[in-house]
């Protein structure tokens, strides 16, 4: 409002020999200019050979005959139309926002990223390295012989854990003779069995028991889901690892898997590094 | 799905072994007797040597084992569609106690421990055709069909799996989805994961599928169970022929050349009338080699798994107080109503059997029982009711969505809430069920797969309910107190799924066994179930044959008093000091007459527990479906014994 007293012509003069309009004006021209020609030079709808066999194809497969011309000008143009409509989309940003592609995208570069992290056999040596790190998978469990007595927890008035005592009693006095209870559904006798099946049959306390006892003596009573039990270990035999020549195959799978996944984490890791992530009500 | 995903999951159980094994050995060491390596102690060396063949466990007098024989993977086109990726390795890591993935995103595991054996049975028809037409590197992915096949929304799912059932039904799949390529590159995962997991005396897997047939809409699917890795090229399929007649001749072929194998038909209770119906596929008189054909190839049926439970239905046996379970009647994939009770139930099925056998003197009926989940989320035995997903993927993977929530978030039920007929979904009248019980010397393939096919079987509901069922004319009448009394059972007498002959004027006694599932509830009563000819008419009666609590039997009625057990609905919580551990007795048949032919097989049921649909409510702090039962009765049923009056 201050410049209101001068001159509208010198005011204009001023202007124009101000050096940032004159750039502003060049670059209108040129811009004006690129677009025409930009306009001038459509964009190309190109359906190859290779594409085209590959459409004869497919059309072959599902129709059990090669498709006559018609038939075949009608395939292109159904490709051409499915192509411009594709582009025309993704000029207008329909892409944009969709979860459908932007879950197939995603579906993509996890291919492409798996694909990379197929980074060829691993030495022998390695996968020794990996074996000795994981032997523990490979272990077979520890197993036990034993025989029992059972007390079923039917009986009335807590008659099964008494009773349970009163067999161990007799049979730690008599020493020879085996102590009888109610029947069981379950083994009486085992002679072989993992510990792993005892613990999801019976229970820990149990296991506990079987694990601890003194081989040769009844010992207990001891509580299951069905009652009370005695029992006599009569054989314990150690969980035993698998030596790696027998589970080498076990091992590679095991090794390429964890390798691929520790390369896709990494790439994802790596990822999110370039990019900042803000997520509404989440504070950094 | 990938598969590196189980991975950690299977280490970190099998690190939980390893601690028992671990303190097991440490413990050894410290006692002489029994130094690593060292030959057991004297007392049993007898034993333990001549037992050194046998594996782990082996008990000459047979070990009950629990598994899933019926299990669908990313590879059954249906399950790819309802959004599952996981695999028949994610399928076995689950039955052995892994945790694996859920197509909605959460982790699910097994919480009654691990299974003793599991058949990976994906559909035979499109078998791996939808990971390959969802992987832009395959040529199936070019195909038209392929558009809006692969939603995560439940209704898309919905309507595209409708779309490819309707086209399968109609004989219109595109044949690229049946190419041998694409089956062989899916069958060869089958037999690879089967063969990696195989472990014998700790878990055993079988080569399996499941033959799809359907005339009209109309169930009559089976699964095919593989006896050993020799197993044919490429499965044979419905879309071969959906006449199963001609899926047992391939069997007879594939026998004749080595392949030993068995099919299972279920869920007869969506067939409406078909699967036994009593004539061949094409309405002409069955007769004796049809029988033989059925009964070589299939010995057993299942009769209890997620889409209902096919053993009664309240309108054909209006005596059994306890027929209404987990009754489904709808067709199978689909909304149509089942109107034809008979011939989709396999107690009925039994009473024409032996009515065929008397009059016709064949019979097609004969078969075994068995449960299984038919989970098409890759997770065995996943049939608990406090710890249900349903089985269908995305589409009934929350509480909403399998209608054990009211809709839409609210608090309370709408007044015009549809019930199990009228819902949108089948899924609420689905329930949390289906376990094979087998008993076999050891686990193994050779020994799992004999149990099968001499139906020394049982199916539970979901609990690892063990049943010891027996039949004999000599059993003492104290025998049920004998401690050894299952060794003299099998002396004297036959066991579940065999035949009883003729009897030489003596009624047969039963012995009668059930050992309650410690991670389920107590038993409240053992009852048989007979069914005999008598004046030309089959007939059948329900016995109560012991009673939880020391209550008394009535004699006249056949029935134990009510125990009283009870839930108190809003925390799941049984009464306590109801039921028992075990239900053990000698059973006579009073009404027993040597002249007529007779079956019985063993029921036994738990107190009354939360349905899952009550326990998703009580998670979700709202009322439970108002249409819906809110307590089941947990149960297993033996393979039956066949009274055969004339040799």
């Amino acid at each position: 409002m201050s410049e209101a007293s001068e001159p509208p012509r010198s005011w204009m003069r001023r202007l124009a020999r101000e050096p940032l309009l004159r750039f502003l004006l060049i670059g209108a021209v040129l811009f004006a200019g690129m677009t025409l020609a930009k306009s001038l030079q459509r964009p190309v709808v190109r359906i190859d050979a290779q594409e085209l066999n590959q459409l004869a194809a497919y059309w072959e497969v599902q129709s059990q005959r090669p498709p006559t011309k018609t038939e075949l000008a009608g395939i292109i143009q159904d490709r051409i139309d499915e192509e411009l409509l594709a582009r025309e989309a993704l000029r207008l940003g329909l892409d944009k926002n969709d979860m459908i592609i932007r879950r197939r995208l995603a579906q993509k570069m996890s291919f492409a990223t798996d694909d990379a992290a197929d980074a060829g056999e691993p030495t022998e040596a390695e996968l020794r390295a990996y074996y000795a790190k994981t032997a523990d998978q490979y272990a077979a469990p520890a197993r036990v012989a034993f025989q029992q007595a059972f007390f079923s927890g039917d009986r009335p008035h807590g008659g099964a854990e008494k009773a349970a005592a009163q067999a161990l009693e007799r049979a730690e006095e008599s020493g020879r003779e085996d102590p009888t209870g109610d029947p069981f559904l379950f083994p009486l006798s085992y002679d072989d069995v993992p510990l792993p099946d005892l613990l999801r049959d019976y229970g820990t306390e149990f296991v506990k028991l079987l694990q601890t006892a003194p081989i040769g003596a009844w010992q207990g009573p001891v509580l299951s889901p069905y009652g009370w039990h005695i029992v006599k270990v009569t054989a314990r035999h150690q969980g035993s690892a698998a030596s790696f020549d027998s589970v080498r195959p076990q091992v590679r799978d095991a090794y390429l898997n964890d390798r691929r996944k520790a390369k896709n984490a990494a790439y994802l890791r790596d990822l999110r590094a370039r990019y900042r992530v803000v997520v509404a009500g989440v504070d950094k | 799905m990938r598969r590196q995903s189980k991975r950690k999951h299977a280490r970190t159980f099998v690190g939980v072994l390893l601690a028992i094994g671990a303190g097991g050995a440490a413990l050894a060491a410290t006692t002489p007797a029994s130094a690593p390596g060292a030959a057991p102690v004297p007392a049993k060396a007898a034993v333990a040597a001549k037992s050194s063949a046998h594996l782990p466990g082996y008990n000459p007098d047979r070990n009950a084992y629990f598994g899933d024989l019926h299990v669908h993977t990313g590879l059954s086109f249906d399950a790819y569609i309802f959004n599952v990726r996981a695999t028949p390795d994610d399928a076995y890591a689950f039955a052995k106690g892994s945790t694996i993935g859920h197509a909605s995103g959460f982790n699910i595991r097994r919480a009654g421990g691990p299974l003793d054996f599991t058949a990976v049975t994906d559909h035979s028809e499109y078998m791996g055709s939808m990971r390959e037409a969802n992987d832009p590197n395959r040529p199936l992915s070019k195909s038209p069909l392929v558009q809006g096949l692969f939603s995560t929304d439940p209704k898309a799912i919905r309507a595209a799996f409708d779309k490819v059932v309707s086209l399968s039904h109609a004989g219109q799949m595109p044949k690229e989805f049946s190419a041998p390529d694409v089956a062989g590159r899916a069958w060869t995962d089958v037999k690879e994961a089967a063969a990696r997991n195989n472990d014998p005396g700790r878990f055993t897997t079988f080569v399996a599928y499941e033959y799809t047939s359907a005339p009209d809409g109309r169930n009559l699917h089976r699964n095919v169970i593989f006896r050993t890795a020799k197993v044919p090229t490429l499965p044979y399929t419905s879309t071969m022929s959906n006449n199963p007649e001609d899926l047992w001749r391939t069997m007879d072929a594939w026998r004749a050349k080595g392949i030993d194998v068995l099919a299972i038909p279920h869920n007869s209770n969506g067939s409406d009338g078909l699967m036994f119906e009593q004539t061949k596929r094409d309405g002409s008189p069955m007769d004796r080699a049809y029988a033989e054909l059925r009964m070589r190839n299939e010995p057993l049926a299942e009769i209890t798994q997620i889409k209902g439970t096919s053993e009664v239905h309240p309108s054909l046996s209006p005596n059994d107080e306890w027929s209404n379970f987990e009754i489904m009647e709808r067709y199978i994939g689909s909304n149509h109503p089942v109107t034809k009770f008979h011939g989709s139930y396999v107690r009925e099925a039994l009473k024409d059997g032996i009515l065929m056998q008397e009059t016709k003197g064949f019979n097609p009926f004969k078969f075994g029982f068995i449960g299984s989940s038919d989970t098409h989320n890759a997770a065995p035995g996943s049939v608990e009711e406090r710890n249900f997903f349903s089985k269908v993927g995305r589409s009934d993977g929350t509480p909403a969505l399998r209608g054990s929530v009211p809709p839409n978030g609210a608090k309370e039920w709408p007044a015009d809430t549809p019930d199990s007929a009228h819902a949108t979904g089948p899924y609420q009248a689905w329930g949390a069920s289906g376990l094979a019980g087998v008993w076999a010397e050891e686990n193994s393939r050779e020994a799992i797969f004999a149990a099968l096919r001499r139906k020394e079987t049982f199916a539970t509901s979901g609990p690892r309910i063990r049943l010891r069922f027996f039949a004999g004319y000599d059993f003492p009448d104290d025998l049920a107190k004998h401690t050894n009394l299952v060794h003299e059972a099998y002396a004297k007498g036959v066991a579940m799924g065999s035949d009883l002959k003729p009897s030489a004027g003596k009624a047969p006694k039963f012995l009668i066994w059930g050992v309650r599932d410690p991670n389920s509830g107590y038993l409240q009563r053992a009852q048989i179930v007979k069914g005999w000819v008598e004046n030309g008419k089959a007939r059948e009666q329900v016995f109560d044959v012991a009673c939880s609590d020391k209550l008394a039997l009535n004699k006249t009625t056949w029935r134990c008093p009510d125990n009283g057990a009870g839930v108190n609905l809003a925390t799941c919580e049984p009464d306590r000091f109801k039921g028992d551990v075990e239900l053990r007795t000698l059973w006579t048949d009073p009404t027993f007459k040597p002249n007529q032919r007779a079956f019985y097989y063993l029921r036994v049921l738990e107190n009354p527990s939360c349905r899952w649909s009550t326990w998703d409510a009580l998670r979700n702090g709202t009322p439970p479906n108002p249409t819906l039962e809110k307590t089941i009765m947990e149960r297993a049923w033996s393979s039956p014994i066949w009274y055969e009056p004339k040799a």
